[in-house]
C-alpha cells in the first residue's frame, strides 16, 4: 500500500482521538464565530426539545435549523455529546474524502503523490475542524457542498443534484452554487483544469434544462418532506426567512451583523434587499466568465459566500481556503497571497480576543470586534480577486523578459 | 339579531334605568414582624346589577353614561375596549414575603403591571382593544403604560385567572404586561384621587398625602375591575404602603400623624360604608386610641362617620423594639431569583424556592420575558442538595419569544418536597439589538418583569412575585451608524468593484520600458 493511502485514515483517526479526548465544545458551544445561530448545536438541542414535548419549534425562538436535522436527531440521533462528536468529525472526514476525490477528478488521475495533502488541507485547518468541535452544524454544509461538488466532479447527476438540494434544505445562500454545478454536470470537458486554455461553453446548452428540473423537484420534495416534518410551512419563514430579513443581530464573522445593528429603520428592507441581491450578482458573471471551468467558478463562488452570505462561520471561508488545494496551479500567479495571509493571521488572532474583550471582559465595545470582522472581509476580499486574477491569468503564462501582463 | 338584542339588555340597566351604586372605603393597617407598618387604603365603587360591556355594545358608543359614584372617565374606557376585567397595579419598592409575609393585596410586582380579561368575537379583536386599553389607561393615570406592548404582552391564564366571567357565546382572551422599570409617583396619585366621589378632600382619602406615601419603604396603587355576579360591576382602588415608624422614633408606635402626617377632619358623606380594621398585637401589651367603635378576632374596626373628628387612630406599645432573629413571617414558600453570568451573551437563569412546611407544595412559577432574554429549555435542570430531580417538574407550557416583536411565557408546575429547597435553572442568551431598540440609558441594562409563583394548594390561590432582574445587554456604539455604513459599504464596494474589473477587462500583455 502506498504511503498516502494512510494519510487520510490517520488524519481521521487523529481527528476522532482528539474528539473523543477533549470536550472542547464547552468552551466553544457560545463562540460566535465558529456557530451563527442557524447552525449552533445550542439552538439545535433546544428546537428538538420543544419538538419533543410538544411545542412547535418554527412558532418563533431561536431554532433556525431545517426540520431536516429536527427528523435526524428526533428519531435516528441521540443527542449524546459523545455520538455527536463523532459524527460530527466523520462528517469532516467525508468531506475531506470528497475533497481528494474532486482533486482526483480534477488530475483525472486514480491516485496522485498530493492527496494526503489535499486530505490535510481539509482535516488541519483550523477554520475547519474548531466549527466541529463547536458542534456547528455548517461542518454538514460544507460535506454537502463538497459530496455535491465530487459527484458533479465524477459526472453523477442525481447524487450531485440531491446533494445540492439537500445543501439547500441547510443553507438557503447556498443556492449561488448551483449555477455552476449544474453547469459542471452539462459540461464537456468534466471537472479538468481548463483555466490555462479559455474556450467556449463546451456543451450542448439544451442539458441544462433536465437538469434544473430535476434539481427543483428534488428542492420540492425536501420541503415537502421538512413540511411534514414540521407540520406546517412555519419553518420557511424561521430558517430560510432569517437569511434575508436577518431577524437575529448576533455578531459573526460576517459583514451583515453590524450593519443591520446600526441600520437606520426605514432604510433597513432596502439594504437587506441589496445585500442579498449582491449575493446573486455574482453568479452570472462568475460561470460566464470561467464558463469553460465550471469547478472553478464554483470555488469563487464559494469564496464569495464565505465573505458575503448572511449568517457566515469561520467553516464557510475555511472551505473556501481549503478548495485552493484543488487549484496548485493557482499559486504561481496569485499576485498578493503573502498579504492575504497576514490579514487572515491579523483577523483571525485578533477576533477572539476583541469578541472576548467586548463581550466577557467588558473593556472594548462593539467597534473592536467590529474592526476585526472588517480585517476579516479584507482578508477574504483579497484572497477572492486573487483567485479571480490567478484564475484568468494563467490563460496567458509567464511573459518573456521585459513583458509584463496587466489589464487595459 | 341575537347580538343586538344582548346588547340592548347588557346596556339597559346602565344607561336606562340608572343603577344604584353605593362606595365603600377602608383602611387596613398592622405591624409588620420587623417593626414596620403596613397600610392598605381600599375604595370600592359597586354599580349594582350591571353587566360588563359587551364587545358587541360599541354600536352604541354614544349612548350618555350616567353616574353619580363611579368614574365616568374609567367607565368610558371599559365600555369603549369592551373589559370584562381589569387589574392594573402600580408599585414601588420589593415586597419582602420573607419579613412582610403576604400582602393585603396580591399584586405587589414591583413597576406597572396591567392584565386584563376580554371578551372575543367582535368586530375589533381582544389585541386591538388591549392596544386602546393601554393607550387609555396610559392617559388617565400618566404612566408609560403604552410602553406594555406587543414586546411584552403574553396570555398567562392560568396564574392570572379570572374572578367571575359572563356567560356568553364567545370566550373570553387574558392579556397581561408587565414594566418593571415604570414607578409610582404623584402624577399618578393625582390622577387616581380624581377618581373616588369625595377625591382626597374627606374621608379616609384625606390621609392618602403624597409626601407621606411615596417615602415609604415600599408603595404602590392598584386599580381593579371585576364582575360580582350577585352584586354587579366593582371598581377597586388600591393603595398599599409599608412605613418604617422606627427610623425617626426608634419605636413601633404609630399614629395617623406619623404615618401620614393627616388626621381625618371629615368622613365622605356619600360612602356607605367607611372603616379602619388595626390589627391588633398578639400576646403583648399595647394601647390603642381613641376606642374602636368594635373588636373582632383581632382586629379594631373604626367606623369612620360615628367617630369623633378629627380621628387621629394610634398604637403604643409600653415595651420597646427588639428585632427578632427568628423567621419573621409566615410566607409559605422563601424564592430567590438571581440572573448569573457575567458575559453580555449568555447567562443563567436560577430559582431558589424553599419550603419550610412540613409537606410538599406545587407551586406554578410563571416567567413573562420579553424576547431580549431567550431561554434554552433543554438545559432546565431541578435540583435538591445537588441531586436532578427532573421528576419535580411537570406541564410545560412554553411560548417561544419571537425577535423584535413577541414576549416568551414559560410556565411550569413544580412540587418542592418539604422542608427543602428546589433549585431551578436554565441556561439563557441575551440578544443582540438594533442601535434603534436600546432605550436612551443603554448601559443601565433591561429591568426584566417579576416572575409569578402561585401555590396550589392553598385556598385562596394568592401569586408570589419574584423580585425583578436586571440584564446588561450587548451594546453597539450609538454614535456611528453613519460610520459602519459608510465602512461596510466602501468595503462591499471595494471588492464588488475589484472583481468586476477583473472579469471585465481584458489582458494584455506589455513590454516594460527598462
Amino acid at each position: 500500500m502506498h504511503v498516502d493511502d494512510l494519510t487520510l485514515p490517520a488524519l481521521v483517526g487523529g481527528r476522532v482521538a482528539v474528539a473523543l479526548a477533549t470536550d472542547l465544545y464547552q468552551q466553544l458551544k457560545y463562540n460566535h464565530q465558529l456557530a451563527s445561530p442557524l447552525t449552533s448545536y445550542l439552538n439545535l438541542q433546544e428546537g428538538v426539545f420543544l419538538f419533543k414535548n410538544g411545542v412547535d419549534p418554527y412558532f418563533g425562538g431561536v431554532f433556525r435549523h431545517s426540520p431536516l436535522f429536527l427528523a435526524l436527531f428526533t428519531t435516528l440521533i441521540p443527542t449524546s455529546r459523545t455520538i455527536c462528536s463523532l459524527l460530527w468529525t466523520l462528517s469532516d472526514a467525508v468531506g475531506a474524502w470528497a475533497l481528494v476525490q474532486i482533486w482526483r477528478a480534477r488530475q483525472r488521475a486514480p491516485q496522485t503523490s498530493r492527496d494526503g495533502l489535499v486530505a490535510a488541507a481539509y482535516l488541519l485547518n483550523p477554520y475547519l475542524f474548531l466549527p466541529t468541535f463547536a458542534l456547528s452544524t455548517c461542518t454538514f454544509e460544507n460535506t454537502l457542498t463538497l459530496l455535491s461538488v465530487m459527484f458533479a466532479a465524477q459526472g453523477s447527476v442525481s447524487p450531485a443534484l440531491l446533494s445540492a438540494a439537500l445543501l439547500l434544505q441547510l443553507s438557503l445562500s447556498s443556492i449561488l452554487l448551483t449555477a455552476p454545478l449544474i453547469l459542471l454536470l452539462a459540461n464537456s470537458t468534466g471537472p479538468v483544469s481548463q483555466l490555462a486554455s479559455p474556450h467556449a461553453f463546451a456543451s450542448n446548452g439544451r442539458k441544462v434544462l433536465p437538469l434544473v428540473a430535476e434539481y427543483v423537484a428534488y428542492v420540492a420534495i425536501l420541503s415537502l418532506a421538512s413540511t411534514l416534518v414540521s407540520g406546517s410551512w412555519a419553518w420557511i419563514p424561521q430558517t430560510w426567512g432569517a437569511n434575508i430579513t436577518l431577524p437575529d443581530l448576533t455578531p459573526n464573522v460576517g459583514v451583515w451583523w453590524y450593519f443591520f445593528t446600526e441600520m437606520f429603520d426605514h432604510f433597513r428592507p432596502f439594504f437587506l434587499m441589496v445585500f442579498s441581491v449582491h449575493l446573486l450578482i455574482y453568479v452570472a458573471p462568475v460561470c460566464i466568465k470561467f464558463q469553460y471551468d465550471p469547478l472553478y467558478a464554483a470555488f469563487v463562488l464559494q469564496g464569495v459566500l464565505g465573505t458575503f452570505k448572511a449568517y457566515p462561520t469561520m467553516a464557510d471561508i475555511g472551505l473556501f481556503l481549503s478548495m485552493f488545494a484543488v487549484f496548485p496551479e493557482l499559486f504561481t500567479y496569485l499576485r498578493h497571497p503573502i498579504v492575504t495571509i497576514f490579514l487572515h493571521l491579523h483577523a483571525a488572532l485578533l477576533m477572539p480576543l476583541f469578541h472576548h474583550l467586548w463581550l466577557s471582559q467588558g473593556t472594548a465595545n462593539a467597534n473592536f470586534f467590529y474592526a476585526t470582522t472588517l480585517v476579516f472581509a479584507c482578508a477574504n476580499g483579497a484572497a477572492l480577486t486573487d483567485c479571480v486574477w490567478a484564475g484568468m491569468r494563467i490563460a496567458i503564462g509567464q511573459p518573456q523578459d521585459g513583458y509584463s501582463v496587466v489589464q487595459e | 339579531m341575537c347580538c343586538r338584542r344582548l346588547a340592548f339588555w347588557a346596556c339597559l340597566p346602565l344607561a336606562v334605568l340608572g343603577l344604584s351604586e353605593t362606595f365603600h372605603e377602608q383602611l387596613h393597617i398592622r405591624s409588620l414582624p420587623d417593626g414596620k407598618v403596613a397600610s392598605r387604603f381600599s375604595f370600592s365603587t359597586i354599580l349594582a346589577g350591571a353587566h360588563p360591556p359587551s364587545p358587541h355594545n360599541r354600536s352604541l358608543d354614544d349612548d350618555p353614561q350616567h353616574y353619580t359614584l363611579f368614574p365616568l372617565g374609567l367607565g368610558q374606557i371599559l365600555r369603549e375596549y369592551a373589559v370584562t376585567e381589569m387589574h392594573l397595579t402600580l408599585n414601588a419598592g420589593k415586597w419582602s414575603y420573607d419579613r412582610w409575609g403576604y400582602p393585603e393585596e396580591d399584586g405587589v410586582g414591583t413597576g406597572a403591571e396591567l392584565w386584563a380579561w376580554m371578551a372575543d368575537g367582535a368586530d375589533a379583536t381582544v389585541d386591538q382593544r388591549w392596544l386602546g386599553l393601554r393607550n387609555a389607561l396610559a392617559g388617565l393615570f400618566c404612566a408609560s403604560l403604552g410602553s406594555l406592548d406587543e414586546l411584552r404582552t403574553t396570555s398567562p391564564g392560568f396564574v392570572f385567572a379570572p374572578g367571575a366571567l359572563p356567560d356568553w357565546p364567545f370566550p373570553h382572551a387574558i392579556r397581561h404586561a408587565s414594566l418593571p422599570s415604570e414607578h409610582v409617583c404623584t402624577e399618578n396619585l393625582t390622577p387616581f384621587l380624581k377618581l373616588l366621589p369625595c377625591k382626597s378632600s374627606s374621608g379616609l382619602a384625606s390621609l392618602l398625602n403624597p409626601h407621606r406615601l411615596f417615602e415609604a419603604d415600599w408603595h404602590g396603587m392598584g386599580l381593579h375591575v371585576s364582575w360580582l355576579p350577585e352584586e354587579g360591576v366593582q371598581v377597586r382602588l388600591t393603595f398599599q404602603t409599608v412605613s418604617d415608624p422606627l427610623r425617626p422614633s426608634n419605636k413601633r408606635d404609630w399614629s395617623f400623624g406619623s404615618l401620614f402626617d393627616r388626621t381625618i377632619q371629615r368622613s365622605c358623606p356619600v360612602a356607605s360604608s367607611s372603616e379602619i380594621a388595626v390589627a391588633l398585637p398578639f400576646r403583648v401589651p399595647y394601647t390603642i386610641s381613641p376606642e374602636p367603635s368594635l373588636v373582632d378576632s383581632g382586629l379594631a374596626i373604626f367606623d369612620v362617620s360615628q367617630m369623633e373628628k378629627p380621628l387621629d387612630v394610634s398604637l403604643h406599645w409600653p415595651q420597646g423594639f427588639q428585632y427578632s432573629t427568628s423567621a419573621l413571617a409566615e410566607a409559605p414558600l422563601s424564592i430567590r431569583r438571581t440572573l448569573k453570568g457575567y458575559t453580555q451573551d449568555n447567562g443563567e437563569l436560577s430559582v431558589l424556592i424553599k419550603n419550610d412546611q412540613d409537606r410538599s407544595v406545587d407551586v406554578a412559577y410563571l416567567e413573562t420575558m420579553p424576547w431580549i432574554v431567550q431561554f434554552y429549555l433543554h438545559t432546565l435542570i431541578l435540583q435538591i442538595d445537588g441531586v436532578t430531580r427532573p421528576e419535580l417538574l411537570r406541564n410545560i407550557t412554553y411560548t417561544p419569544p419571537v425577535p423584535h416583536s413577541r414576549a416568551t411565557m414559560f410556565q411550569v408546575i413544580v412540587q418542592i418536597p418539604p422542608r427543602s429547597t428546589l433549585k431551578l435553572s436554565m441556561d439563557i442568551t441575551k440578544a443582540f439589538l438594533r442601535y434603534t431598540e436600546h432605550p436612551p440609558d443603554a448601559q443601565r441594562g433591561w429591568d426584566l418583569p417579576p416572575a409569578v409563583f402561585v401555590p396550589l394548594d392553598s385556598e385562596p390561590q394568592r401569586r408570589i412575585y419574584a423580585p425583578t432582574l436586571l440584564v446588561d445587554l450587548a451594546t453597539p456604539d450609538f454614535s456611528m451608524p453613519y460610520n459602519v455604513i459608510i465602512f461596510t459599504c466602501s468595503l462591499i464596494a471595494f471588492i464588488f468593484g475589484s472583481i468586476f474589473n477583473y472579469l471585465t477587462r481584458r489582458f494584455v500583455v506589455l513590454q516594460v520600458p527598462s
